[in-house]
This record gives structure tokens, C-alpha cells and sequence, in this order.
């Protein structure tokens, strides 16, 4: 398929040691620590860690990976020109333009909606995209081989054990990063809900034969556990079938996993909308879960955008469905007083191309993309960061840093509005070298986008 | 008779790939049952866990006490290491380290323990118990020798030990970097299946993935290096992941990855003793081994079957060029007068002609780090920890133990001499795989019992004085649960004419996704996911209530069960029960309740519901999950 060729990427370094460009040697010059840490012979371990200060607005996070890499210039950071269909019906929010027609419920939310419009990615490479995006980190890195998902790495910080449900769930995918060197403990938890029940949570053969098989089960396992307990992996099992029973026939749970068609219709009656319903029932249902992400797509939209995907005037199509779904569980988290302890964030990998639409009437890759974002107290109805008219380059950064938004910068915010300290370095990891949350972040190379709150 | 065994599975070693060590907290709250609470589970269900917890724990007690007592006559009575027969070198080895320790040896496996784990890990199958019972019975004194001879050349070895080889060249159509499409995964997996088949050399199975040219989908081993190549980045990034790849699945030395971004000092240094001087001149000198290799798209034409497809091709010309100044690793920039790097092997070798590929291949199969390699993991995947952990990290520096590293470094290997010998014993047999694994196997150590009667102490862990269980993968366990049942699935997968009944005959593991109860086992994903040893809420609650269990336990389903129920003596259908999905007889109290449940059946469907209810008992008991 089409793609950007790298080679015409110039400098889009993402390791800036040694090379540094004066303005960033200087900058650390002024520290005290000297710039000493970006020589080449400095090992990592020795670098000082600079206090953080997490904003700490947020309990959980709901996270919408749109997989595919949506278009930006037609999504988030609408661009006006002869291509778009009058249906999109753009429309300025204090200044801030976006496709009322495509997004109608989301519109309606728009005061507590920001747009991040100077985020480039890495990579236009989808898998590779998603995976970064995924773990906050390159994921070509040897590190990637043990890096956890940013699901699981709140798991480990925010995660209680005493809670019924795993503090990160996966909703709509079955794959991708997972606990990575972490305990499995914080692996995501896949479900794909279709208001149907927590699957696995019922006894194909009802509940009274579970009783009695189990029961038979404790009696014939006794002597085996009983040598057993003495040993890991044995009560790891217990402990894990022990949290799992907890989740059978547990009204609470059932609640979460359990809707009807008038609240399927609601959402959009899609499974993007079923999900989006879940992730508001589990934040309601305060069993545990902190971090939930969502996956939708495909936004992989190389042709026919405007007549199929991405048709305003298709309250069936995916811009629509997504809109009903995300705009309705903003609207919802907001009724339930959840929305200001809850971080919102829609975003795919990368973005597309811009202007006119290609030869198959859509849209390739492009190295430029917009983030929504909500809840957590975020200030609404503001765009950070401005493209150009035709959403190419990057006019304004919006933030304190006069370089773009990246992938790692959105990790750290996560991070921060949790309350996590995003500069730091674990020590436990297999690799003796220190596994940082935020890479480079140490030596300044990220940080999170704390405008989002001014 | 079951005594009751230890079932350690290994603790992490210091530089281990394990998981952060933490405390697994059981939190069920102190509730105390007040009288006219309602008690049913679904409103409190809480209180059921906590008082099956107790149930249990007191019926722990009242085990603990049997089993203590009766341990005085326990033929699991631990053995000085002189004791244990010595079958070959490994033994050599294992007891002699054993005896300077003065740590006692685990005594030797029962048949039925040795029955069941050596299916398992030569087939990744459970054996049937016509197969236990030809087995157990059996006078032959030779008949564990023969019994490996037999599984060795087994259609099933081919079936377990490709999926080892697939996992470790990472053949998979759906990655991270670049696709295989089905078809070039498909060509790869059969090629894999037709050189084992063969027994065809790990030697030649290595080279000919380095070597491979042609159109992926004709060529199977032409995918290993095409899943190098690196979006995002300049040309000398596939050149740096190729030459990683290469050196970490076929020399074990994953540290290249470090050292092609940066030199190993200050970096490496109490990592590596290879690694703290190693260049990243050096590395790229390694890396310009692949700098001729392209592959070229072959066609976009949908209608055309190759479309998709990559010819994997080399240049005539060209070297490793030092001028990029983006992609996934820092900029590579000329050195003094240096503009380029041509190739040049870890151990000094040049090519002396223009194929590249081939020059490194010969290289690599004659490194004697290639033979520590696969001597290393093959080790490993049969005694569940490896010589030197992690497998993908070792040291050419600190592995002879003819020429030690200096003080503070200690030989990497917990057993340095065994590994030596081992490698030299893969590389006599002209890395013949089953004609090692054959040694490994007959050897006393690997027959050693998981059981342990005297205090185990953590300090023992590197001397195999035991046998440590493993759990399942997640294949092992769909087809325990098929060839247990009889009841079998079948998987359509693109490329494959006829459908696939067991699991252990998909081509990779993300066939056959989804949320089924298999995948709830961590298969990993051949990419960035690695499989795991790790347990879930998804795979208990899968076990517990999946209907790929619940209905395989069914009567009606199940032909395997029909034919059980049909045994007339209940003592006789409750050890058929225990043989077909444990692979061993009953204890005398599973055996006893067994019987206890069956005389209380007194018409026909009763006793159809205690079969099929001690049938979903087994697939969820303790030792099911196991191999050991």
C-alpha cells in the first residue's frame, strides 16, 4: 500500500544522544547537573532524576486506540477546502473548527473537548505505529522485547489486588503488547463485550453443577495443593482461580457486562458503541479498573472515505458510530460526576495525507495527527498546537516546547494526570540497565502536556 | 499411588527474563458470618470463597499429617549423588557437581511420571493409556531407551519441536516489521515440517535460513531474514536486524542489539565481559554481511497468486555505508577517512568472495557460540531451565571453562563443563537434533523425579537435583483436552487444503485467535510478545466453564468417555479416568471417592453425571496444568 518513504523524513531523530543541537546542550548546561548524562560513556544508571510533579487530576483513564490511523485534516484537526462534503457541516467552536456533521454528539461535548494538533509520530507503519503508541516506546528498541503496555505499567501503580476486576481491561481486541517483564497480574484483561455477560462467568451446565463440581475438585486436589502450596506456581493458579470465581455469578459484574438494547442504541448499536458502554459501566462499578482501552477501527482509509467510513450523512458508518460511542460515554461520564476523575483520549497511530483525495478517493499515510482529549478536568473547547492551512506543517507548537508533540509526550501525560511519576526508572528489570516509564524522559527529551489543565 | 509431590517450577535467576517479584497478596477480607445474613453465594460470595478457604486449609492440615506420617516408608526418599546410575556424560556432570555441593539427589522417576513427561516434552502430546499400560507393564530393561527411540522418530516429534524452531526464528505472517503474508509463512512452516521429517541437520536448517533466496512463497527459509526488514529507517537498519537476529537465535548473543546502537562501554559492563569492549564498528562489521541482501515486491496484481510476494535477493556490489542520520538507531557517520564498512565476522573471518550471506552462514555454523547456542536452549526446552539464563544473553567470554573470565566474573553457565560438553557433543553429532535430545533424555538427571523429600533450598537451583515441572503451553493443553475426550476441533487456515484438527499442527500461534480458551496461555506472539509460563483469571475461568471443556465432557460428545463408562467394576472405570487425562492411577483416596460417587449412581444418567463430572474435575485439577 501507498506509504510516506522514510528516506524524505529528514531529522526526525528519535535518539538524540550524542548529536545534540546547541540549544538542548545549553539548556542542560544550565542545570545543575552539567549535560554530563547525554556523553556518550555515561551509563544510564547514573543519571539524576529531576523532581516530578504529576498533576495527579485523574483516577482512571479510558484510552480509544483507533486503529488504521485516522484522518486528521477530516477528524481532529479539520482542514476546509474544495474536497470536503458540505455534510461535515464544519463549524467553529470559539475558533476551534471541527465537523459538527460527522461528529455531531462528540460536537455537543465540545466544551470539554481539547484537540492536540502538533502530534507527530514516528513512524507510518501501522503495526509498528500502534505497538509504539502502545508501550510509549520504539518498539524496534531491544527494550520493547520486555516493555509493558502503558495499561499495565498503571496496573502495577494504581492496580488493587483486593478488587474483583484487573485494573487494566483491553476491550474489542484480543492481541497486542502485553505485561511485558511485569507480573501477569497486569496483562490486559481482553474482553469483547456484547451485553451479553462476562464471558466464562456461567456454568454452561448452571450453577448447581458448578457447585458440585467444584467441590469435587477441592476434594480430589487436597493432597496435591496440599504439597503444593508449598511451591509458587501452585498458589499462583489458586490465586488466580480464587479472582476468578469472584467474577462468577457476581451481580456486581454481571451489572457491568449486562445491557440492554435501549442503551446499545444509544451508544450507536455498534461493538465500538458496546465497549464504550462497558468502559462507563466499569468505572461506575468501582470493582477495580483504572485503565480501559478501547480499540476501533479500521481507520485505514486509502479509498472511498467520504462515500463509505467516513460519510457524515451514514449514521451507520464508522465516523458516525464512533462519534455516537465516544460522545455518549463523554456525555454519560459527565452525568455520573465520573468525568473529572477520568482521562479521555482518542487517537490512532498516525495521520493521512492531506488536500485532495488520492486516486481511489481516500486518503494515505502521513506523518502528522491530532489527539482528542477529555475529562480529568482538561479545559474544553481549545485546540494545543496549530498546522497550517492545509494540515501539513506545524505553525504553532502550543505547548512550552518548541518541537512537536510525540508519542512518548502523550505516555507521560497519561502518566502525570494519574499522579505517576512519569521520569521513573525501575530497577527490577531483566536487563540491569533500568526500565524507565517514559524514555529519555530524564534527560528532558519528553514530558508531558501539562497545558491540557491551563 | 500418588504421594504428593513438589511441583517448584523455577524461581527466577538473577539476570533473569521472569516478571518483577512480587508478592501474589491473597486479600479475601475477615468476614464473620452473622446469623440471619443471607447466605447465598450470589449475595455474598465472599463468604464462599472464605469458607471453601478454610474447608481447605483444614483438610491441608489433616493431609499434612498423612502424608508426614507415611513419608517413612515413601519410596521418595532422596538419593546420595553416588547412588544415581550414571548413563552418560551428563550424568558425569550433573552428579559429580551434585556430590561436591553435598546436596542430595531427587530419586529417579516413576513410570508413570517418566510416561507422561517424556510424551510430553518429545511430542507435546499426553500418551493414551493403552500407550501407559504397554509402557508400565512392560519387562524390557531397556524399555525407557526404547520408548524415547520410539518418540523421537514419531510424526508428533516433527510436530512439537518445529513449533520450538518456529518460535525461535519467529515465523509468523503477522509481525511488527514486515509480513510474510500465509503464504510465506505457510512456505516456511512446511519447509520446516519437510526438514525435520528428514532429519535434516540444525546446522543446515540455520544455514539455509540465512543463505534462502527466492520468492518467499516458494522459498520457505528466505523468510527468516525478510522479517529483518525495518520500516521507519534507512537501509542499514535491516542490515543491523538482520545481523541480531542471526546472532541472537543462532548464536544466543541478543546482546548485538545493545552494541548496534552503541559501544558496550558503560553501557555493558556488569552485563558482559564480550560486551563491555564490543564496538558498534564491530557489530556494523557483522551487520555488512547482510548490506547486499534485498528483497524486491513482486506484484500488487490481486489476481496474480504471487502477488504480495518478495523476492529475497543480493546485490553483486555494495557495503555497509556510514551516512544516515535518522531511523531507529543513532546516526552512523563516516570515521576519519572510514565511509563505509565491509564485512568481517566477530572472530576476525572476511569474506573471500562476493556472497555475503553464504560467507557469514559458514562463519556462524562453525562459531562454537552456535553450538553452545542450541545446546544451551535444546537443554532448556527439555529440563525447564536453561545452563546459562536468559537463553539469548550469553557470553563468549565467560563460557570456557578451559579459559575462565577474570575475577570478579564467574563462567556464565551454572554447570560450565557440562555445557562444553554438551556443545561438543551437538556439534560430534553434526547437529543431528534427535540424536542429541536422544543423550539428554537417557541421561539419569533428566529422569530424575520432580519429587524432593528433604528441604529444598533455593541455593540447589542451579544444580538440577530434581526435575522442575513446567506448565503447559497452550497448545499442549487443547490437544491434552482433545486426545483425552475425542473430540476434536477442526481450524480452517489460509494456505491449508484440509482443515486442522490439533493444535499442535497450526502453523503459528496466532492461528486459531481469539478469546478461545487456548489463547487464555500466553502462546505469545513470535513478534514483540514472547510466550510465557504464566497463569490468568482468563485460563481458570476458561478451565471452570469454557464450552470447548464443558461440552468435551459430555457422554454424548465424547467417545472416549462412552467407552469408560462401559467398564462394569468402578475401581476399573475410575483408574481408566485417571490414566486417560492424568496419565496415572488414582491415589487410594481419589481412588475411594471415585468409587464412593459411582455406588451412590444408581441409575444410568446418574452415573453418566459423576463420569462427566470427575472428567471436568480432571481438566481443572492441579496436576492437568502440569508437566513434571
Amino acid at each position: 500500500m501507498p506509504q510516506i518513504d522514510p528516506n524524505h523524513i529528514a531529522r526526525t531523530q528519535f535518539w538524540r544522544r550524542p548529536q545534540l543541537d546547541r540549544r538542548l546542550f545549553f539548556k542542560h548546561l544550565s542545570t545543575a547537573v552539567g549535560g554530563y548524562m547525554l556523553m556518550p560513556s555515561r551509563p544510564l544508571e547514573t543519571v539524576a532524576r529531576a523532581a516530578a510533579a504529576p498533576i495527579n487530576k485523574a483516577k482512571n483513564v479510558i484510552f480509544v486506540m483507533m486503529r488504521g490511523a485516522p484522518s486528521h485534516i477530516d477528524t481532529f484537526d479539520l482542514k476546509q477546502g474544495p474536497w470536503l462534503p458540505n455534510a461535515y457541516n464544519p463549524t467553529s467552536y470559539d475558533g476551534v473548527a471541527f465537523p459538527q456533521g460527522l461528529f455531531p454528539v462528540l460536537a455537543s461535548q465540545m466544551d470539554r473537548i481539547a484537540l492536540l494538533r502538533s502530534v507527530k509520530p514516528w513512524v507510518v507503519v501501522h503495526q509498528l505505529g500502534q505497538d509504539w503508541v502502545e508501550i510509549g516506546r520504539n518498539p524496534i528498541s531491544g527494550l520493547s522485547r520486555i516493555a509493558p503496555h502503558i495499561g499495565s505499567v498503571v496496573s502495577l501503580e494504581l492496580g488493587d489486588r483486593a478488587k474483583p476486576l484487573p485494573a487494566f481491561i483491553n476491550l474489542n481486541t484480543t492481541s497486542g503488547p502485553s505485561s511485558g517483564y511485569l507480573s501477569p497480574v497486569h496483562a490486559p484483561f481482553y474482553v469483547s463485550p456484547n451485553g451479553g455477560g462476562l464471558l466464562n462467568t456461567r456454568h454452561p451446565d448452571a450453577q448447581a453443577a458448578f457447585d458440585r463440581r467444584f467441590a469435587l475438585l477441592q476434594e480430589l486436589d487436597t493432597e496435591i495443593r496440599a504439597e503444593s502450596t508449598l511451591n509458587p506456581a501452585g498458589e499462583e493458579m489458586e490465586q488466580f482461580n480464587t479472582a476468578a470465581r469472584k467474577l462468577m455469578y457476581n451481580p456486581d459484574v454481571d451489572k457491568i457486562f449486562n445491557f440492554d438494547t435501549a442503551e446499545r442504541v444509544r451508544y450507536g448499536t455498534s461493538g465500538f458503541g458496546n465497549a464504550c458502554l462497558t468502559a462507563r459501566n466499569l468505572l461506575r462499578s468501582g470493582l477495580g479498573t483504572r485503565f480501559v482501552q478501547i480499540n476501533v477501527g479500521s481507520w485505514d482509509h486509502h479509498a472511498n472515505i467520504y462515500t463509505g467510513p467516513l460519510n457524515p450523512s451514514n449514521a451507520n458508518s464508522l465516523g458516525r458510530q464512533f462519534d455516537a460511542g465516544l460522545g455518549t460515554l463523554i456525555q454519560d461520564l459527565g452525568n455520573d460526576g465520573l468525568l473529572d476523575d477520568t482521562l479521555v483520549m482518542a487517537m490512532g497511530e498516525f495521520g493521512r495525507t492531506i488536500g485532495p483525495l488520492n486516486i481511489t478517493a481516500g486518503r494515505d499515510h502521513f506523518a502528522q495527527q491530532g489527539v482528542l482529549v477529555a475529562g480529568a478536568g482538561v479545559r474544553g473547547k481549545r485546540a494545543i498546537g496549530e498546522t497550517d492551512a492545509s494540515g501539513r506543517g506545524i505553525l504553532d507548537y502550543g505547548w512550552k516546547n518548541d518541537r512537536p508533540i510525540r508519542t512518548e509526550d502523550i505516555e507521560a501525560t497519561i502518566y502525570s494526570a494519574l499522579g505517576i511519576n512519569w521520569l521513573t526508572i525501575r530497577r527490577d528489570d531483566p536487563f540491569g540497565r533500568g526500565f524507565e516509564y517514559v524514555p529519555e524522559a530524564n534527560a528532558g527529551s519528553y514530558e508531558p502536556v501539562h497545558e491540557l489543565w491551563s | 499411588m500418588i504421594r504428593g509431590f513438589l511441583l517448584a517450577v523455577p524461581l527466577s535467576l538473577s539476570l533473569s527474563v521472569g516478571y518483577a517479584q512480587e508478592a501474589l497478596i491473597d486479600q479475601t477480607p475477615d468476614h464473620t458470618m452473622d446469623p440471619g445474613v443471607n447466605c447465598s453465594f450470589r449475595v455474598n460470595p465472599d463468604e464462599f470463597v472464605d469458607a471453601a478457604a478454610k474447608a481447605r486449609a483444614a483438610a491441608y492440615q489433616r493431609v499434612v499429617k498423612f502424608s508426614h506420617a507415611a513419608l517413612t516408608d515413601s519410596k521418595g526418599a532422596t538419593l546420595a549423588p553416588a547412588q544415581v546410575p550414571v548413563r552418560n556424560f551428563v550424568d558425569e556432570e550433573i552428579f559429580a557437581a551434585l556430590q561436591k555441593s553435598g546436596v542430595r539427589s531427587a530419586r529417579l522417576s516413576t513410570d508413570h511420571e517418566f510416561v507422561r513427561r517424556i510424551y510430553l516434552d518429545l511430542t507435546g502430546r499426553i500418551p493414551t493409556p493403552t500407550q501407559i499400560r504397554e509402557f508400565v507393564s512392560s519387562q524390557e530393561p531397556a524399555k525407557r531407551a526404547e520408548l524415547i527411540d520410539k518418540l523421537l522418530y514419531s510424526p508428533e516429534f516433527v510436530d512439537r519441536w518445529v513449533l520450538w524452531f518456529g518460535d525461535l526464528v519467529g515465523n509468523v505472517s503477522n509481525n511488527t516489521f514486515f509480513s510474510l503474508r500465509a503464504d510465506g509463512r505457510n512456505a516456511y512452516y512446511s519447509w520446516m515440517l519437510e526438514s525435520f521429517s528428514k532429519t535434516m541437520s540444525l546446522k543446515d536448517l540455520a544455514w539455509n535460513s540465512i543463505v534462502g533466496k527466492g520468492n518467499n512463497f516458494d522459498v520457505g527459509p528466505a523468510n527468516y531474514l525478510l522479517r529483518s526488514s525495518t520500516p521507519g529507517g534507512p537501509i542499514q537498519d535491516t542490515f543491523d536486524t538482520a545481523a541480531y537476529r542471526a546472532s541472537r537465535d543462532f548464536l544466543g548473543m541478543g546482546h548485538y542489539d545493545c552494541v548496534l546502537c552503541h559501544n558496550g562501554r558503560g553501557r555493558l559492563d556488569s552485563l558482559s565481559l564480550w560486551g563491555r569492549n564490543a564496538m558498534r564498528a564491530d557489530a556494523q562489521r557483522m551487520a555488512a554481511f547482510f548490506s547486499r541482501q534485498r528483497n524486491v515486491a513482486v506484484s500488487s496484481n490481486n489476481m496474480d497468486p504471487r502477488s504480495l510476494s518478495r523476492m529475497v535477493t543480493d546485490l553483486p556490489t555494495g557495503q555497509y555505508d556510514l551516512n544516515t542520520n535518522f531511523g531507529n538507531r543513532p546516526l552512523r557517520a563516516p570515521i576519519g577517512t572510514v565511509r563505509n564498512f565491509t564485512p568481517e565476522y566477530r572472530t576476525g573471518g572476511v569474506p573471500k568472495g562476493g556472497d555475503w550471506r553464504g560467507e557469514f552462514a559458514e562463519f556462524m555454523i562453525n562459531d562454537p557460540m552456535f553450538a553452545r547456542n542450541f545446546a544451551n536452549r535444546i537443554w532448556k526446552q527439555l529440563f525447564n531451565q536453561g545452563l546459562v539464563e536468559p537463553v539469548d544473553q550469553l557470553d563468549p567470554l565467560r563460557l570456557d571453562p578451559a579459559n575462565p573470565p577474570p575475577a570478579p566474573w564467574t563462567l556464565q553457565a551454572s554447570n560450565p563443563m557440562l555445557l562444553e560438553r554438551l556443545s561438543q557433543d551437538l556439534a560430534s553429532k553434526d547437529f543431528n537434533l534427535r540424536e542429541f535430545i536422544r543423550v539428554l533424555v537417557n541421561s539419569s538427571a533428566y529422569q530424575l523425579s520432580a519429587q524432593y523429600d528433604d528441604a529444598w533450598k533455593l541455593e540447589y537451583q542451579p544444580l538440577f537435583a530434581r526435575h522442575y515441572p513446567r506448565r503447559l503451553e497452550g497448545e499442549e493443553v487443547h490437544d491434552a483436552i482433545q486426545l483425552a475426550t475425542g473430540v476434536l476441533s477442526t481450524y480452517r487456515v489460509a494456505g491449508f487444503a484440509d482443515p486442522i484438527n490439533w493444535a499442535l499442527k497450526l502453523p503459528d500461534p496466532l492461528e486459531a485467535g481469539g478469546t478461545t480458551l487456548m489463547n487464555a496461555f500466553y502462546r505469545g506472539n513470535r513478534d514483540n510478545v514472547p510466550r510465557q509460563q504464566s497463569g490468568s483469571i482468563q485460563q481458570q475461568l476458561g478451565l471452570m466453564n469454557d464450552t470447548f471443556v464443558t461440552n468435551r465432557v459430555k457422554m454424548a460428545n465424547s467417545p472416549v468417555l462412552r467407552r469408560i463408562a462401559l467398564s462394569a467394576v468402578a475401581k476399573d472405570l475410575v483408574e481408566e479416568l485417571y490414566l486417560t487425562f492424568l496419565s496415572r492411577p488414582p491415589s487410594l483416596r481419589e481412588s475411594a471417592k471415585g468409587i464412593d460417587l459411582l455406588a451412590k449412581a444408581n441409575t444410568t444418567a446418574a452415573k453418566n453425571a459423576v463420569i462427566e463430572d470427575l472428567a471436568w474435575a480432571m481438566v481443572n485439577k492441579l496436576d492437568f496444568m502440569f508437566s513434571y
